[in-house]
């Protein structure tokens, strides 16, 4: 909200530097966002004067331009000038050259279409003080002669920018703010006295007010004005309207947009000669029921909108904005003034169905001072009567089924100094309340009853008293103790330390975490996760297509990240996310933990080299990560053939721990990878945390170190391309005699002389007893054995020896 | 051989060790008397034809030939090699670079998370959860803020079909977990929050929060100040302070926004404004305030017996703010020129 400060001060007195000021609000819960000066300051307007248009003569090249020959006070000069609304006798504002203007033009002596221009006759705009540029100031004719034009246009304005939180509409006001600030500084607020003729028949002879609906409108007053002339109201509230950001239109809208600046309390004025049978019904609207709004817009209605009525149909939204068909007009003659309080659900719930946020609107829905409708209405009514030659009838129509009386609350003095922490007598606790125009009274020994005024709907129980006794004694008065801990036996955080400690696990394995948004978009998903598509969870109305769908996975967004870098010329990244995913699934558990790896580059080379990098690289690079997971975990993880659309067909294996599926690692499928321009393969793998994240301490117990000496026997087989390691281990351990303690691969190797379609693959086999020195002997039966069954069952050639 | 024989024995080895003209000399003297079929074997085996008295000697003596020759070859060994490569001792290039894989890096908001968890964690606050797709209830309803209120304004949300949301505050986490733990309660949440917010330099639809409560039998706001002011000492510096200011939460009363000295400012010997805080030495962390007593409602706790405090702060924003990052969006960017920076 726009504070105007000339205007507050109306209401108020107080001394204080600006910035003073805006912390004492700010400190009090009206948070000051801006502090804007509004109009150019007297150095801003140095060397512009009051001048006179003597004498005006067209321009020779041009016929939208005049020569005007001015007095300046010490000269005569000519000006070129294009207004339209120059003439003789004019007083207006001039600049010479060598001025530089509030909007930075800098004065120049110039030729315009051949005709030397010395200066500038100024428009409103040019000169900062508004953004009117429909022609030059005209001046009061009185002024003399060479006057700088700052003493004529006045200091600057200063307009605070307001952030009035939700609970307190009291504030969307001057009067409202005023109050705040005679609590904090111990000053008087100033209301205006309100005080009209009244003349003529009552105002229930005039028209009626039949309310249908009181709960969604507990009190509607209509008062009748007659003899209205309309017409521009008064500068100083176009000025005070225009600063506070409201565009003035004629003199009975901007009294009603005054006193609802002024006091919080919309009101709206009604062509009563418009409204069939000149009388107001307050009603439901009927389903499909239409009407066209101020803003010539059509809106249609349902049951749930409060509409004010005629005898026949709607003429406003109640609360909201009026109808274009009973509008104030050139021609009003009498008008009906609505001054009514609207329950603010129905008018918010309204404005939100219609799209329609107004001034009113805004007020109504946070909750407008049903105590106040009267005197916002003699309000505008002794404006109208002053400022728009309007006479008032007799008297009010005040439909006000049920009053609402003032609330009080009984306040514990406890309570407030043990939710604050601040120690404050009685005394210092009812001192603040007072300075509310709190009624406080029955003080006793446990504390008093506060009476609060109808305009603070925010104050309903004992707690928001304490609020106020806070924010007005002062934040900064409350104590800074140092902190206790508290120890809560029963809390367990286990498992979501468990996740930290496999962030660490994994930066320590030379990866960076990537965090990714959770909503991505269906066509990423498409790509590389088709096959979850029956459990996606869509937004319903998302912001954009990019981010519609929450994700099914981490590996699509960590293909893209893969891609991107790339692009970045980042030729190396060993990514790891961990992150939520989200399925729809039958249990109700749509959301777990998942863990993403990405390798793009070779980055599982301990020294940099120029090698092409093959799938089995990558691959094995992304494996033993996945493998270093399970040792820290201390669990086992199987690895299984496995196809996917993301993956490369055979480059690819499914992650199982304890018989159940964990994830799946693999190259990405090439076409996947040159789409994001990646020549090389890139390698992830995914995995569900949360079936396999070690959460509690488990110690391992101490097993004996071996006692006797070990001896180590290699074997190197040439076995077709097709056999697996595993195929091989699976023999090894079916053949190995208790005493074969560990079976190492150390070398794949492939030649011409081996043949296309062989390989030769090298383990070490490591042998020794638990309770003598292996012999050579020994060991040499023992490894002939493995080697007959290999190449037995594999058809290997196995070198003797 | 006898021990007088040894004795010459070894002189003689001693000399040929040194007169070896290649590594070939030396390899072939270290042969004929270190070999498995060289000399000193032989001696070893003859001890036992030496007369008792000089046994030991003898033995002591071939001990001093095996050592002494061995060495002596070494060191020939080492001044061909120097001969040969025209240094004196072996070349040793200490700054290629090192082959152990790196430390790899934690993304700045796990940093940040981490860091206020263990700060709050010395005050005995643990870590708790709750889901991302949430109910009406636990997100508005619970916390005070009812269908029509107008607060719900503040909170532009993402709806499912299903009539479900997308949390947009981790303030539903301390719902859930009161209600299923009784007073007292110490818990801090992180995580993954959601508002319909247009994507620009300091707002994301995404983003992370982390939510503190503590309830009791009295709490006061002195306490929170407190411990926020401890919180700012360790994040910040041991001179930053914590100031409240009003504001209006629908779940907490008294609500209060939250700054903290500018932690450029703070650590200067005279704080003083800066273009991080605007000048002004503060900077807005946090919102918080005592819990409202219709939240204890909403989980069955009788509020006339139990008081609270709550805080929450977006992640985000402190990490911009602790590691000057100047628009959110790098941090979803994912790249590694960012990434390994922090």
């Amino acid at each position: 909200m726009k504070l105007p400060l000339s205007w507050l001060k109306q209401y108020v007195d107080f001394e204080d530097t600006l910035q003073g000021l805006s912390d004492q609000l700010t400190f009090s819960g009206v948070e000051v966002e801006g502090i804007e000066t509004v109009g150019p300051t007297a150095e801003q307007l140095d060397g512009v004067v009051v001048a006179e248009i003597i004498e005006i003569n067209p321009h020779p090249g041009a016929d939208k331009l005049t020569l005007c020959t001015v007095a300046t006070g010490t000269e005569e000069i000519t000006v070129v000038c294009g207004a339209p609304n120059v003439r003789q006798g004019m007083k207006t504002a001039y600049a010479p050259v060598g001025t530089t203007l509030p909007n930075g033009l800098k004065l120049k002596r110039a030729k315009i279409r051949g005709v030397e221009s010395l200066g500038m006759l100024c428009a409103k705009d040019e000169l900062g003080i508004s953004d009117d540029h429909s022609g030059i100031m005209d001046l009061d004719a009185e002024l003399a002669i060479g006057t700088p034009i700052s003493s004529v246009v006045g200091e600057p304005e200063i307009v605070f920018d307001l952030e009035i939180t939700p609970n307190r509409p009291d504030c969307l006001s001057m009067i409202g703010i005023a109050r705040e600030i005679a609590a904090l500084y111990g000053s008087t607020l100033k209301v205006p006295e309100v005080d009209f003729p009244e003349n003529g028949p009552p105002t229930s002879s005039l028209t009626s007010v039949d309310i249908q609906d009181a709960d969604l409108c507990p009190r509607y007053t209509a008062r009748v004005l007659n003899d209205v002339q309309v017409g521009p109201s008064p500068q100083w509230i176009q000025h005070v309207l225009t600063l506070a950001g409201i565009r003035p239109i004629n003199n009975v809208v901007d009294i009603t947009n005054f006193v609802m600046l002024e006091c919080g309390q919309p009101l709206h004025a009604f062509d009563k000669t418009l409204l069939k049978e000149e009388r107001i019904i307050v009603r439901r609207a009927r389903d499909g029921e239409t009407m066209n709004t101020l803003d010539d817009q059509s809106r249609q209605f349902t049951s749930e909108n409060l509409v004010i009525a005629d005898a026949e149909r709607a003429v406003a939204v109640a609360g909201v904005m009026g109808g274009a068909d009973s509008e104030i007009a050139d021609h009003t003659e009498t008008v009906l003034l609505e001054s009514a309080y609207f329950h603010p659900v129905s008018v918010r719930a309204t404005a939100k169905q219609l799209s329609m946020n107004t001034d009113s609107s805004y007020r109504f829905a946070r909750g407008c001072d049903v105590g106040g409708v009267d005197w916002a209405s003699r309000r505008a009514t002794q404006l109208l009567v002053e400022y728009a030659g309007a006479t008032a009838a007799t008297g009010l129509i005040d439909a006000y089924p049920k009053p609402v009386s003032q609330r009080t609350i009984f306040c514990r003095w406890d309570k407030v100094t043990g939710l604050t922490g601040v120690n404050a007598c009685p005394q210092t606790i009812t001192d603040v309340f007072r300075s509310l125009e709190f009624i406080v009274d029955g003080e006793n020994d446990t504390g008093c009853n506060v009476t609060v005024p109808t305009n603070r709907v925010d104050l309903e129980r004992e707690v928001d008293l304490v609020e106020e006794f806070a924010r007005i004694h002062g934040l900064d008065k409350i104590p800074t103790p140092i902190p206790q801990t508290q120890i809560i036996p029963t809390a367990d955080d286990a498992p979501i330390q468990g996740r930290r400690k496999l962030r660490n696990q994994l930066c320590g394995l030379g990866l960076q975490e990537a965090v990714h948004y959770s909503l991505t978009s269906e066509s990423l998903l498409e790509e590389l996760d088709p096959t979850n598509k029956p459990s996606r969870i869509k937004l319903s109305l998302p912001m954009s297509i990019d981010k519609s769908i929450l994700r099914t996975a981490l590996l699509p967004q960590m293909v893209d990240t893969l891609g991107r870098n790339k692009a970045h010329q980042n030729e190396k990244a060993a990514l790891f996310e961990l992150g939520r995913i989200y399925r729809e699934r039958p249990d109700g558990e749509r959301e777990s933990l998942h863990l993403c790896i990405g390798l793009l580059g070779p980055v599982g080379r301990p020294v940099p080299s120029k090698e092409p990098l093959s799938d089995e690289e990558m691959f094995a690079a992304l494996k033993g990560i996945v493998e270093n997971i399970a040792q820290q975990q201390e669990i086992i993880f199987d690895f299984e053939e496995f196809s996917a659309p993301a993956y490369k067909s055979g480059c690819a294996a499914s992650i199982f721990h304890a018989g159940t599926s964990v994830g799946h690692l693999g190259i990405i499928h090439p076409e996947i990878s040159e789409n994001r321009r990646l020549m090389d393969p890139i390698a992830v793998a995914e995995l569900d945390t949360d079936t396999f994240l070690r959460t509690s301490y488990e110690p391992n117990h101490m097993q004996p170190i071996a006692a006797f000496p070990s001896i180590t026997r290699d074997a190197a087989l040439v076995v077709d391309e097709t056999v697996k390691h595993s195929d091989i281990m699976a023999i090894i351990k079916a053949a190995a005699p208790k005493e074969l303690e560990k079976v190492e691969l150390f070398d794949v190797f492939r030649s011409e002389r081996l043949g296309s379609g062989k390989k030769s693959m090298a383990y070490s086999f490591t042998y020794r007893s638990g309770r003598k020195t292996m012999t050579d002997k020994q060991a040499t039966k023992f490894h002939e054995k493995v080697k007959d069954r290999l190449r037995s069952e594999l058809d290997a050639d196995v070198p003797r020896g | 051989m006898d021990l007088q024989q040894l004795k010459e024995t070894k002189i003689a080895a001693l000399a040929e060790a040194t007169a070896c003209a290649d590594l070939d000399a030396v390899e072939a003297v270290r042969v004929r008397y270190l070999g498995r079929k060289g000399l000193l074997p032989d001696i070893m085996r003859s001890l036992k034809d030496i007369p008792n008295e000089e046994k030991a000697t003898f033995g002591q003596t071939a001990n001093a030939l095996k050592n002494e020759l061995s060495e002596a070859l070494d060191i020939r060994k080492k001044e061909l090699r120097a001969a040969e490569t025209g240094t004196s001792d072996e070349f040793f290039d200490y700054t290629l670079p090192g082959q152990w894989r790196g430390w790899g890096t934690a993304h700045p908001i796990s940093q940040i998370i981490d860091r206020v968890a263990d700060i709050f964690a010395a005050i005995g606050f643990t870590l708790a959860d709750g889901p991302d797709i949430e109910d009406e209830f636990h997100n508005f309803d619970a916390l005070n803020t009812p269908g029509d209120h107008p607060s719900r304004d503040m909170h532009d949300t993402f709806y499912l079909d299903s009539g479900e949301l997308l949390r947009t505050h981790t303030s539903p986490g301390q719902i859930r977990y009161m209600e299923n733990a009784p007073p007292p309660i110490r818990i801090l949440v992180p995580g993954r929050c959601y508002r319909r917010d247009t994507e620009d330099a300091t707002h994301s639809a995404n983003f992370h929060q982390v939510e503190g409560l503590y309830v009791n039998e009295r709490v006061s706001m002195a306490e929170l100040k407190g411990d926020l002011t401890y919180f700012a000492r360790q994040i910040i510096g041991n001179r930053a302070e914590v100031r409240f200011r009003p504001h209006f939460f629908p779940f907490t009363e008294p609500s209060v926004e939250v700054d903290f000295t500018c932690h450029v400012c703070a650590n200067q010997p005279t704080p003083k404004g800066c273009r991080v805080c605007k000048e002004s030495g503060w900077i807005e962390i946090a919102g918080a305030g005592m819990v409202d007593p219709n939240v204890f409602k909403a989980v069955g706790y009788n509020p006339d017996e139990v008081a609270g405090y709550a805080f929450g702060m977006g992640i985000e924003r402190i990490a911009m703010i602790m590691l000057e990052i100047d628009d959110i969006r790098r941090l979803y960017e994912n790249d590694v020129r960012f990434l390994s920076q922090f």
